[in-house]
């Protein structure tokens, strides 16, 4: 099997536009969590922290040369990211639009940041927006295909808030298997009225600012973002730039509730462990975890107990959620950024107003940044439906 | 449970309850609950973003059924869906096959998942999805007009790699996005001469027709580079159209490849028919997705 590796990067959040904007905000403990959500009209705007990117939609269209109509900001983040990793790696058109480049994309929300539109639309109080094939999760990809005339495999994946640590398996796996010589991997989601709300039936987003493995935390902070990467063979790296090499990843389920995780958190055991299997490491090679983290009282805790199980003392953790709020789709693909940031400058970032250790598990994160050597680091990712995904990435 | 959710559980449960153990449970679906979806979005409008019930929300995510066969089944394994609109099955396919090379021996829930609501109806009649004009489904391909007809449905498959006791093998698959109809004559050519054994004949084409005028053009330049004795059977009328109305026809081969029969109302070029053991399926989605999977049987 091939081995696979990591040969661009591009990342938009709310701690930055660009890969080096994230890192200095990683670097400098700078939150970028506030109260005034200013992108659509809903009365938690300024009763809720949202992590929002810096950047109007208008900005957006301004600033990529977007003039088509029907294009949401969901496709809007996820061009920005894609055109920075394209530079970043140098990825020809002409490579781009290859039948052997694949494109494996995710996203939860889609253009149902247009939650007003849509519904309108949808109980036919209009004549049709522009937007009326722009909801779907599809509609980003969809977009960006024809955007870059791509002629590889081209999919998106929707696993909740584990769907771009699944995107990233699924384009090594085409890799690997031979359904493309390269893959563009990553994913996307926008702030939406439509999640808020429903993130607040579940009395799960917390009204201050988040504190992942925290004992007082009461909570997930919504956030927005996109990220991609580039993913090579090692037959193809030759006098290029290498990032990490993704040694391990694993997708198993917890099979127990729709939005909550078990008590012992066996889809997460499960998914780190099969990573390791894969990565052939042992458990104490992990030098460290970018946790899934979102600041609930149910991840937090069982994440915590699934990590004491793998790992007989478990290595330094953190989650960087505390930092961006919870991306959904986007999170497994800008926390695999983070994860190999730490690769690269061989450096872990804090989880942010860390102040009391959970009593029943004794976990303390990273609680303030840090210079320490860094071979592999894994990335978790758990979402609704029970759908546990994990990577581990090593220093190239 | 919404519509889709119980479809696709209740078209599941038959395959995860055969006495294999399953390692995986993969599902393909273009909109997932969109009735949930929108019942949840009318909530937050009509009751000003208060205090709403999570029910319809948390059901309203693409994934929720293969996580409610996972949850029902207790499988702990691989568990994944693909929403890539009209490749959201073929991907789900590709993804099998993937998984099989990768763990020779084990067993996968494949499927494909789309329903017709009230409200996802009214989104694509405004896009233009279905035809304006009343009509009996019989006369589906003999209308120009655009549009073809809503449809809905869940198709599962177990899947593995073990040839003995198989309905088929499915032996190739590769898909498209592009607007121009000569590309798509050089992918269908391209792909029966890469994978169609020497020797070996098309049996059957199943043509994914919908009875749109806009996507015709695409059908109509893969069929002529097939042999003028291929059989040709259309589906449509019968499945209506969605994003996985392929894996329906993924289902319709099977039959026809165990039946060794096809009612004459499927039948758009009627030929003698001796065996059947290659078909050849091209799909269409929109004017831009395109799909080919060749299906044997030895």
């Amino acid at each position: 099997m091939s081995r696979i590796f990591v040969t661009g990067m591009g990342v938009i959040s709310a701690v930055g536009n660009s890969v080096a904007e994230n890192h200095k905000s990683l670097v400098e403990g700078l939150c970028g969590i506030r109260n005034e959500l200013d992108l659509f009209p809903t009365k938690y705007a300024n009763l809720l922290p949202f992590g929002q990117v810096r950047i109007s939609t208008a900005d957006l269209l301004k600033k990529l040369n977007v003039t088509e109509p029907g294009v949401t900001r969901t496709t809007l983040l996820a061009l920005h990211a894609l055109n920075e990793m394209l530079q970043d790696a140098g990825l020809s058109l002409a490579d781009l639009s290859s039948s052997e480049t694949a494109l494996a994309g995710a996203s939860t929300v889609g253009g149902m940041c247009l939650t007003d539109e849509l519904y309108a639309d949808a109980n036919k109080n209009t004549n049709g927006s522009p937007y009326t094939s722009s909801y779907d999760c599809a509609s980003v990809n969809m977009y960006l295909q024809k955007h870059y005339k791509m002629n590889g495999i081209i999919n998106t994946i929707n696993t909740a808030c584990s769907s771009s640590a699944n995107s990233i398996m699924y384009g090594a796996m085409l890799i690997q298997h031979g359904f493309a010589k390269r893959a563009i991997v990553g994913g996307v989601d926008s702030l939406a009225k439509y999640t808020i709300n429903g993130f607040n039936a579940l009395h799960i987003l917390s009204s201050e600012k988040c504190t992942p493995f925290d004992e007082g935390r009461n909570g997930l902070n919504l956030g927005e973002g996109a990220a991609f990467l580039l993913l090579e063979k090692e037959e193809d790296i030759a006098g290029k730039k290498v990032y990490a090499e993704l040694t391990g990843f694993c997708n198993a389920n917890d099979a127990y509730h729709p939005s909550s995780l078990s008590d012992e958190g066996d889809g997460p055991f499960l998914s780190m462990q099969g990573a390791l299997k894969l990565a052939k490491l042992s458990a104490d090679k992990i030098d460290f975890i970018n946790a899934h983290g979102t600041g609930t009282e149910n991840n937090d805790e069982v994440e915590s107990r699934a990590m004491l199980r793998l790992f007989s003392t478990p290595p330094a953790f953190a989650s960087t959620k505390s930092y961006t709020g919870h991306t959904l789709g986007a999170a497994g693909a800008v926390e695999a950024v983070y994860s190999i940031l730490s690769l690269i400058h061989q450096e872990v970032y804090p989880t942010l107003r860390f102040k009391k250790t959970i009593p029943s598990t004794g976990l303390i994160p990273v609680a303030s940044y840090k210079k320490m050597p860094v071979q592999h680091v894994m990335s978790n990712s758990f979402g609704f439906g029970g759908n546990c995904s994990s990577l581990i990435f090593s220093k190239a | 449970m919404g519509r889709a959710v119980r479809m696709g559980v209740g078209a599941s449960m038959p395959v995860i309850n055969s006495a294999v153990a399953i390692n995986g449970i993969i599902i393909g679906t273009g909109k997932g609950g969109m009735e949930d979806c929108i019942k949840f979005l009318n909530q937050i409008v009509q009751y000003e973003e208060g205090l709403l019930a999570p029910g319809n929300f948390v059901q309203s995510t693409s994934n929720a059924v293969a996580a409610q066969v996972g949850m029902m089944s207790k499988n702990k394994s691989y568990n994944t869906t693909h929403v890539h609109r009209g490749h959201a099955f073929e991907n789900a396919v590709i993804d099998a096959v993937m998984q099989l090379n990768e763990f020779p021996g084990s067993n996968f829930l494949l499927g494909g998942v789309d329903e017709i609501s009230e409200y996802d109806y009214t989104i694509e009649d405004l896009d233009g999805a279905y035809k304006k004009e009343s009509i009996s489904n019989k006369d589906l391909y003999d209308t120009d007009s655009p549009g073809s007809i809503a449809g809905e449905g869940a198709a599962t498959f177990l899947v593995n790699d073990q040839e003995q006791n198989a309905i088929c093998q499915i032996a190739a698959i590769n898909i498209l996005h592009s607007e121009d109809e000569s590309q798509v004559a050089d992918m269908f050519q391209q792909f029966i001469t890469t994978n169609l054994p020497a020797g070996e004949n098309i049996d059957l084409y199943i043509s994914g027709e919908s009875g749109d005028n806009r996507t015709l053009k695409f059908y109509t330049v893969c069929e002529k580079l097939l042999n003028e004795n291929t059989p040709v059977v259309r589906f449509k009328h019968m499945s209506g159209e969605n994003a996985t109305a392929s894996s329906w026809a993924l289902w319709l081969a099977c039959h026809i490849l165990q039946q060794q029969n096809i009612p004459s109302h499927m039948m758009k070029r009627v030929v003698e028919l001796s065996s059947v053991k290659t078909i050849l399926l091209y799909n269409n989605y929109k004017g831009i997705q395109h799909s080919f999977m060749l299906i044997r049987k030895n």
